[in-house]
């Protein structure tokens, strides 16, 4: 079968260390993929080679077999895109917009952007100028599934969107899902993706460094956890409780990250006097200086055995 | 004041390149002229006094624009008349520009936001932003001064220092008192377009009382109020020339009193809105995508978004072309005047109204067709960087659907508005006696657009690389021709040189026919720039 996407040592040279560099990834048809990383990882530079908009120093992109760059048109009949960042439509009205694009991409049911707008509490009367932030990723979204596509590029879909619209947003994922569309999406927030994809990749400095399916994932997972006392600390149970470490104490404040299960961490300090407890779940930058800080591994060799995982 | 410092410095970092080309232009234009007096007029009091008396003669047709000489049979006084006769047209579109983005294009950026919520306050920001440009203003009239006195030498004559340091200071005024007009005009609608078509149309409201005022008696005692009137009454730089302090004190006025009501309105008005808000209308929520087809045309969806842009520069045009059909008519016997035979000789004709219509009408409007296909390009570099060409390339449309439908649309709008034009002038034409061959109106008209199209093809090849500097580039260029156009053929520079100006391509159609070389060199821009454009549009980077 033919992958949805499909790049081999796919390299953007900006110069200085910044760019993409070498990347080998496979997203399958019919797959949730998010596609993680901090800010200036190279998410968007991915992106935008995907879409044709930027060349590839070396390497190649394929979607759905067409060559990224020969064949951007084609491509981009088959996708849905929504940039990091908006453009700009100053006095139009978001109806206008829609209609303008949609008009240069010819086959769009106008009905189904009604429906978008609606499921989304988008006004399209307004003028884009008078949209807040939220309003114009809403737009955003909107132009991206206007038509269905076999293939959504969502460079971080829920930025600016309320806690209501986000879950609008990952329902239709799920819809889209379902009718068999590809979602290769970005974004920074490590729950966020947890929520929708079924696999991920990680990206840090331009390389890939980390390709697996969500449930190979547990070992990423941890939260940093702070404990105040009204009493003893128990600074010696909770050392002693499996998957807690980092314990540090500071008076009558433990702080400790926990991985996996919490149910070891709650019964070390069953004895003692709980006055606060908060468990923060970390960034991405946490948990890439926790996972690597002992070991740096050659980006290569973990990309390859990345994807070996976690290839379907 | 740490942070009014702070902001000062910002605000003079914004108004670098306007200080370099602003400069630069206001030297070279007082300088040229200045330099161009010994060559033009000759070196001999009866060849000086008989020189005098042509430009006075030609002055008296262009006194809509520039009001009358003193002493043009000196350096000093026709430097005075051409060169900052010149510059007081050139400057307040300056001002407008600076006045309408210096708030309302970084309050569409957000960077207003920014620097208010440091801490600032905005009537604080509002006076760094007027020291800045009355520090930049002072440094550009002072080169216009430096250039003036220097040109002035250059033709073995000396100028009065007391008098050029009085009419800068008139010159100063009416900067500040633009300045602070647009300013305040910014205030009253919520938008950098719209604020810089309220302060334009102001703007130019005053400069037509003032240029009445000088034609019709009828209008004269209402001129006064105009800025451009009270810059005209100081005509020091000449020798016998008067300097009026009451309207110089004016005009610093005007600029100061204008410039607290638009602080004022600042500090009252919200943010991304006009000092007067009308009752919001209860429109309801809309879902449904627009079903104007306009929208989905190709070429015609440009159009149409800057539909009330447009409309603008098509009732300037019908209004340009009334007016030179109307001046036509008036002068008519002032044009018989026998000193003008060497002009309608030179331009092959012997109907004086032809050449007012030929040369005026189709001179200016090429200028106008200029500035509207400069505008334009930097419209396209600001879609470059503002995502709208990656929107756009998001969709299945080939890369060179773009510079096509770039293309298009200038051409189409510039037919559109040069047709205008000419419609207006055949329509009207007969009724002031003057007979037209139609097939060279038609000419002329065509002739626009391909002139439209050279600077559009050069601004689609120089935005494929540097989409920045293309607006300035185009308009330095336009500058400079215009400039060469005038004074080349006072210094006797080859043909190939000043053939170098666009508006010299584009010839006099209306009066001596088609200028084949001109043609097929616009034809050649159009090509090889649209060309190149179409070659870096295939390869180059998209994307903020």
């Amino acid at each position: 079968m033919t992958s949805a996407i499909r790049t081999s040592g796919l390299s953007k040279d900006y110069g200085s260390g910044r760019g993409l560099f070498e990347l080998d990834l496979e997203v399958q048809p019919g797959e949730v993929f998010g596609y993680l990383g901090p800010n200036g990882a190279g998410k968007t530079t991915t992106i935008r080679l995907l879409m044709g908009m930027i060349r590839p120093t070396a390497g190649r992109a394929e979607v759905f077999g067409l060559d990224a760059q020969d064949q951007a048109v084609e491509v981009k009949r088959l996708v849905g895109y929504l940039p990091g960042e908006l453009a700009q439509f100053g006095g139009l009205r978001g109806r206008e917009v829609v209609s303008y694009l949609a008009g240069l991409r010819g086959g769009v049911d106008p009905g189904r952007a009604t429906q978008l707008a609606e499921r989304l509490a988008l006004d399209l009367g307004q003028r884009f100028r008078e949209y807040s932030r939220g309003n114009k990723q809403k737009l955003g979204l909107l132009l991206a599934f206007m038509h269905d596509p076999r293939l959504l590029i969502l460079d971080e879909p829920t930025s600016g969107l309320d806690p209501l619209n986000q879950q609008e947003f990952y329902r239709m994922v799920d819809e889209a899902r379902e009718r068999g569309a590809t979602i290769f999406l970005s974004s920074h927030v490590l729950s966020e993706v947890e929520h929708v994809c079924q696999r991920i990749g990680i990206i840090r400095g331009g390389r890939l460094v980390q390709v697996a399916r969500l449930e190979d994932l547990h070992h990423l997972r941890f939260h940093t956890v702070e404990v105040e006392f009204a009493g003893p600390v128990p600074a010696d149970a909770v050392r002693a409780a499996p998957g807690v470490d980092d314990v540090a104490v500071d008076g009558e404040r433990l702080t400790c990250r926990v991985q996996g299960d919490f149910t070891p961490l709650l019964a070390a300090l069953e004895t003692a006097r709980v006055v606060n407890l908060v468990s923060r779940e970390p960034n991405l930058e946490e948990v890439f200086l926790t996972y690597y800080r002992d070991a740096e591994p050659s980006a290569a060799g973990v990309v390859a055995d990345g994807i070996d995982r976690g290839a379907q | 004041m740490a942070r009014l410092l702070r902001m000062l410095r910002i605000a003079l970092r914004a108004h670098r390149t306007a200080l370099l080309v602003m400069g630069g232009l206001s030297f070279f234009a007082t300088y040229l002229q200045g330099a161009a007096f010994a060559a033009a007029a000759g070196h001999t009091a009866v060849e000086r006094a008989a020189f005098a008396q042509e430009i006075d003669s030609l002055a008296s047709q262009l006194a809509y624009l520039i009001p009358l000489p003193v002493r043009a049979d000196t350096a000093a006084g026709y430097t005075q008349w051409r060169g900052f006769g010149g510059m007081t047209l050139v400057l307040p579109i300056w001002a407008l520009l600076a006045a309408t983005g210096a708030i309302r294009n970084e309050e569409e950026r957000g960077l207003l936001e920014t620097w208010l919520g440091s801490g600032l306050s905005r009537i604080g920001l509002i006076v760094a932003r007027c020291l800045a440009f009355v520090m930049v203003a002072v440094v550009v009239v002072a080169m216009a001064g430096l250039g003036a006195l220097a040109g002035v030498a250059a033709s073995g004559e000396s100028v009065r220092l007391a008098g050029l340091l009085e009419l800068c200071l008139a010159v100063l005024g009416l900067l500040l008192a633009c300045y602070a007009i647009a300013l305040l005009a910014a205030q009253l609608v919520s938008t950098r377009r719209a604020a810089t078509g309220l302060g334009g149309a102001v703007l130019v409201a005053l400069f037509l009382l003032d240029s009445l005022g000088r034609i019709n008696g009828r209008f004269s005692r209402w001129a006064v109020v105009s800025p451009f009137h009270l810059r005209n009454m100081t005509t020091a730089m000449a020798p016998g020339g008067s300097f009026d302090l009451p309207a110089t004190l004016a005009l610093f006025g005007i600029a100061i009193v204008v410039s607290v009501l638009a602080a004022g309105a600042f500090r009252v008005r919200d943010l991304g809105g006009s000092l007067v808000q009308g009752q919001a209308r209860d429109r309801g929520v809309v879902h449904t995508v627009s079903p104007n087809p306009l929208l989905r045309l190709p070429v015609i969806s440009a159009l149409y978004e800057e539909r009330v842009g447009l409309l603008g520069w098509l009732v300037g045009s019908l209004a340009l072309a009334a007016l030179i059909v109307s001046l036509a008519g008036s002068m008519n016997g002032l044009l018989s005047n026998a000193s003008f035979q060497g002009y309608f000789a030179a331009a092959g004709t012997s109907d004086p109204t032809l050449v007012l219509l030929g040369v005026f009408w189709a001179g200016i409007a090429a200028l106008l067709i200029a500035v509207y296909a400069i505008t334009q390009v930097a419209q396209w570099a600001d879609e470059d960087s503002q995502g709208r060409l990656e929107m756009i390339l998001a969709q299945p449309v080939p890369r060179w659907r773009v510079v096509v439908e770039r293309a298009g649309a200038l051409a189409l709008s510039t037919a559109l508005l040069a047709g205008a034009g000419g419609l207006a002038i055949a329509a009207l034409a007969p009724g002031q006696g003057v007979h037209l061959d139609g097939g060279r109106l038609l000419l002329a008209v065509g002739l626009l657009v391909v002139l439209a199209l050279s600077y559009g093809a050069l601004g689609a090849a120089v935005i494929a690389r540097m989409p920045r500097v293309a607006a300035p580039v185009l308009g330095a260029l336009a500058v400079v021709g215009f400039f060469m156009d005038e004074v080349g053929p006072l210094f006797k520079w080859p043909n190939w040189a000043l053939d170098i100006s666009m508006f010299r391509l584009y010839g006099a159609p209306l009066v001596s026919g088609l200028f084949a070389t001109g043609l097929y060199v616009m034809t050649a821009i159009v090509v090889v720039g649209f060309g190149l454009a179409l070659v870096a549009m295939r390869t180059r980077e998209v994307g903020r």
